[in-house]
């Protein structure tokens, strides 16, 4: 049995330990909003907040992470400014590398408020959008960081 | 204005026939056609008769439906359609048909409803029709004021739509198509509430994994499942039901599912196991028709692409005596029904398959490979069963776009433009149709939108794997080789590519959307500006491309005529798409054989482009009024030719396949 903070609430798991974290959650937890997308860490697809910081719950066991404090796509509260702004700018096409895309834009953003173009592509370069949304990231960042700053109505 | 009943019918708007059979409705609700509810609560269902794969199908069905009942598309509710041709009907997405198919029958049957409650209220207010309008959910009379719709629909629902006239709103009225809506799924995205076929859970689900051939075409001989545990059962697939073959582990977690299948021991016969993809290019060169060609020539091999939708292959089935049910990401929910229903001998009416959210397609959910494995799966153990393909899975054995080789040549006249032209090329056909006629490839692939006579010969050679459609399918091959060939053609005669171009077009819809890109991109000092074009699907599309001394593409300025844009946030959304699918596929991305396997095997070595290559992209829609086409797959073929001219003209050599900077095949 492990036991981990999950999106603010203490989750037990009664799995193998090497269970990788990803299945877990999507199949013991019902956290299907992190999304499977390669298994081996390559694509982002599946990227949550681990203690804080962006993560790759496909490559991580249960028995690593145990204790940890993970925030998923269903944890961010539905009103984030990275959510918000992906919204506004209509960022998604078929969404499916979305989760993974907010969750390490919200990761950078925590690290730099205000990222320029290249930062942006530095923390992002390993989340792949198979539908080529990747303009339309771009410009959803930068408008949540001013929707933190407060810049937007 | 459109006519009655007997007229839509008769045009093939299926959706409105009144024969097909209601459900029971309870009192005060009301279905004037098999798209919309509506009820004396104020609910407006609209069921979206065709699924989401990304493309934005399900928000333009959401549009139109809001216009045509003077409603915000937030005041529907929606209801995926499940696989019924017969009551819905056309619902396969691919060919870039949906919203070309889909507009009329959905605005017509949003526009009878509305035009019933404005009937209903007119009678209701003993006053003629032409005095009431519909607007917000209401309809509204000068001297009486408004009636609401939730209060007419009893009203409505007792007047024959045979005897009123059903007028669509003019285009210059819209309120809702044109304008800035985003997807009807957005928030559920952002939240993680949507749900794909993966996120299916049913009671009792279980998982199933697939061992799957090492090689193309191996059998399995021999399986040794001695060192699994924890699983629940362990079932062999036979390649003659409509699977690739394996062995299926199934279990109560995809955890348990792939662990056990990892400890699974298995041998292989038959099939290639020396098969490599650079043998078939040359076979393919080989195998080019070759007639006497013009002074001017150049050859273009191109390679095998795997579709990697960003959400593996997956369904789910669950298969009981009496029939089956199936939820999963389909691009053809009636065709799977269908061929669920012909391999289980049961009626179509006793398979019922609900289409899930898809994490993209890009044609490769057309195929029942994924789907038959889950009803063995299912039929087998009795339960619901999700198949789940692994990333590595999906790359290997998927069924790729053909490898093709084209040999292009011309003659010029004094000033370097093309005469007359021969396009000769090797490929392949589709697994699906093994016998595909030579003509039936050059129909789909040849759209050289150019006044330059010419012949186009086809060699077709039995495809050596699975092979099928991959967006703009045998466009994407042809109209590169074509497109490539017209920028060597302008590059050996130094012209400007877009001035080239505009001179070989004659009176082609064309001519407006390359001029309008070109003008938007203009030349500059230290940049390389090329262009191609597109007619297809019923539309045009030209790309402009400026690139960096290195090759590199900076900005890309797209021009599309649709005939009239509908959604102009997708419209955009599709050609970035496929500018990036460009980007992917013109500067690494392709699949290779070797040892009778595919190499690549994740998103980790399939390089499909990642945030830091794309350029900026700008999108003009220049609308000529003609009737809707289609847009999905329009922009490919252009800007991976224009995305190689541009790379070739800054290094100063030729374009001779895909990708353009490193070996083919
Ligand atoms: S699924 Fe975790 S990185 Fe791809
Ligand atoms: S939106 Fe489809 S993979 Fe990114």
């Amino acid at each position: 049995m492990y036991r981990l903070r999950v999106n603010g609430r203490d989750s037990a798991l009664d799995v193998p330990g090497d269970t990788p974290l990803l299945w877990a959650l999507r199949d013991d937890l019902g956290l299907t909003g992190v999304k499977y997308g390669c298994g081996v860490g390559a694509c982002g697809a599946c990227t949550s907040l681990v203690d804080g910081q962006a993560a790759r719950p496909c490559v991580r066991t249960v028995e690593e992470c145990a204790d940890s404090d993970v925030t998923t796509i269903e944890g961010l509260g539905g009103d984030h400014p990275v959510q918000r702004a992906w919204v506004d700018l209509d960022v998604a096409q078929c969404g499916y590398c979305q989760p993974g895309q907010i969750m390490a834009a919200v990761a950078l953003l925590a690290e730099d408020p205000d990222p320029d173009d290249a930062a942006i592509d530095r923390a992002l370069r390993d989340n792949v959008c198979r539908c080529g949304t990747y303009p339309r990231i771009r410009a959803a960042v930068r408008r949540a960081a001013r929707i933190a700053r407060g810049g937007v109505a | 204005m459109i006519g009655r009943r007997g007229f839509l019918v008769g045009a093939g708007v299926g959706v409105l026939a009144v024969s097909v059979p209601l459900p029971a409705l309870a009192a005060g609700e009301w279905e004037p056609n098999v798209l919309l509810r509506l009820d004396s609560a104020g609910g407006i269902t609209l069921t979206l008769p065709r699924p989401e794969t990304g493309q934005g199908v399900r928000t333009v069905a959401a549009m139109l439906a809001a216009e045509e009942l003077a409603v915000d598309v937030a005041d529907l509710r929606f209801v995926q359609a499940p696989g019924d041709t017969q009551r819905y009907g056309p619902q396969s997405i691919g060919g870039s048909r949906s919203v070309q198919q889909m507009t009329v029958p959905v605005r017509t049957a949003a526009a009878t409803a509305r035009c019933l409650l404005v009937a209903a209220a007119a009678r209701r207010w003993g006053v003629p029709v032409e005095t009431c309008h519909a607007r917000d959910g209401a309809v509204h009379h000068r001297r009486h004021g408004r009636l609401r719709y939730a209060d007419l629909v009893d009203d409505a629902a007792a007047i024959d739509p045979a005897t009123i006239e059903v007028t669509l709103i003019p285009r210059p009225r819209w309120r809702v198509l044109g304008g800035r809506g985003g997807r009807i799924d957005a928030r559920d995205i952002v939240t993680g509430r949507a749900r794909y076929g993966i996120d299916v859970r049913v009671p009792d689900r279980r998982v199933a994994a697939v061992l799957r051939p090492p090689w193309i075409g191996a059998r399995l001989d021999t399986v040794d499942d001695s060192a699994v545990t924890g699983v629940e059962a362990v079932v062999r697939l036979d390649p003659a039901t409509g699977v690739q073959g394996g062995v299926a582990v199934i279990a109560t977690s995809t955890a348990a599912a792939l662990r056990g299948r990892a400890a699974l021991r298995a041998t292989w016969t038959g099939g290639t196991p020396n098969a490599d993809s650079r043998a078939w290019l040359d076979q393919l060169a080989a195998a080019v028709p070759a007639p006497e060609p013009f002074a001017h020539t150049a050859t273009y091999r191109l390679p095998l692409l795997a579709h990697a939708p960003m959400e593996p292959m997956n369904a789910t089935a669950h298969v009981r005596p009496d029939g089956a049910t199936l939820w999963m990401p389909t691009q053809d929910p009636g065709g799977h029904r269908d061929r669920v229903a012909a391999f289980l001998g049961v009626d179509r009416a006793a398979v019922r398959v609900e289409p899930t959210l898809s994490g993209g397609a890009f044609g490769r959910r057309f195929e029942t490979d994924f789907v038959m494995e889950a009803v063995v799966c299912s039929r087998a153990v009795g339960k619901p069963v999700q198949v789940v393909w692994t990333r590595d899975d999906d790359t290997r054995h998927d069924s790729y776009r053909p490898m093709s080789v084209h040999r292009l040549s011309a003659e010029v006249d004094g000033s370097g433009l093309p005469v007359r032209r021969a396009h000769d090329v090797a490929t392949w056909p589709l697994s699906i149709f093994p016998a595909m006629p030579p003509d039936l490839v050059r129909l789909i692939g040849d759209q050289f939108p150019y006044t330059v006579p010419g012949d186009v010969r086809i060699a077709l050679l039995p495809a050596p794997l699975r092979t099928g459609f991959w967006r703009a399918v045998y466009a994407g091959q042809f109209v590169y080789a074509e497109e490539c060939f017209l920028g060597e053609l302008a590059r050996r005669a130094r012209a400007d590519q877009v001035d080239f171009r505009l001179r070989l077009l004659g009176e082609s819809r064309l001519r407006p959307v390359l001029a309008a890109a070109g003008e938007r991109l203009r030349p500059r000092r230290g940049r390389v500006r090329a262009a191609a074009c597109a007619l297809d699907y019923g539309s045009a599309c030209a790309i402009v491309v400026e690139a960096d001394r290195t090759g590199t593409p900076t900005r890309v300025v797209a021009a599309v005529d649709v005939g009239t844009t509908l959604h102009p946030s997708g419209l955009r959304a599709q050609v970035e798409g496929c500018v990036l699918d460009a980007v992917s596929t013109v500067f690494g991305a392709q699949v290779t054989v070797r040892d009778g396997a595919v190499v690549e095997s994740s998103f980790r070595d399939y390089a499909w482009a990642r945030i830091d290559q794309a350029p900026d992209i700008e999108v003009l829609a220049v609308d000529s009024g003609a009737p809707i086409g289609g847009l999905g797959e329009l922009a490919y073929p252009p800007a991976a030719a224009a995305l190689a001219t541009a790379w070739s003209m800054a290094r100063g050599e030729p374009v001779t396949g895909m990708p353009v900077n490193r070996p083919v095949g």
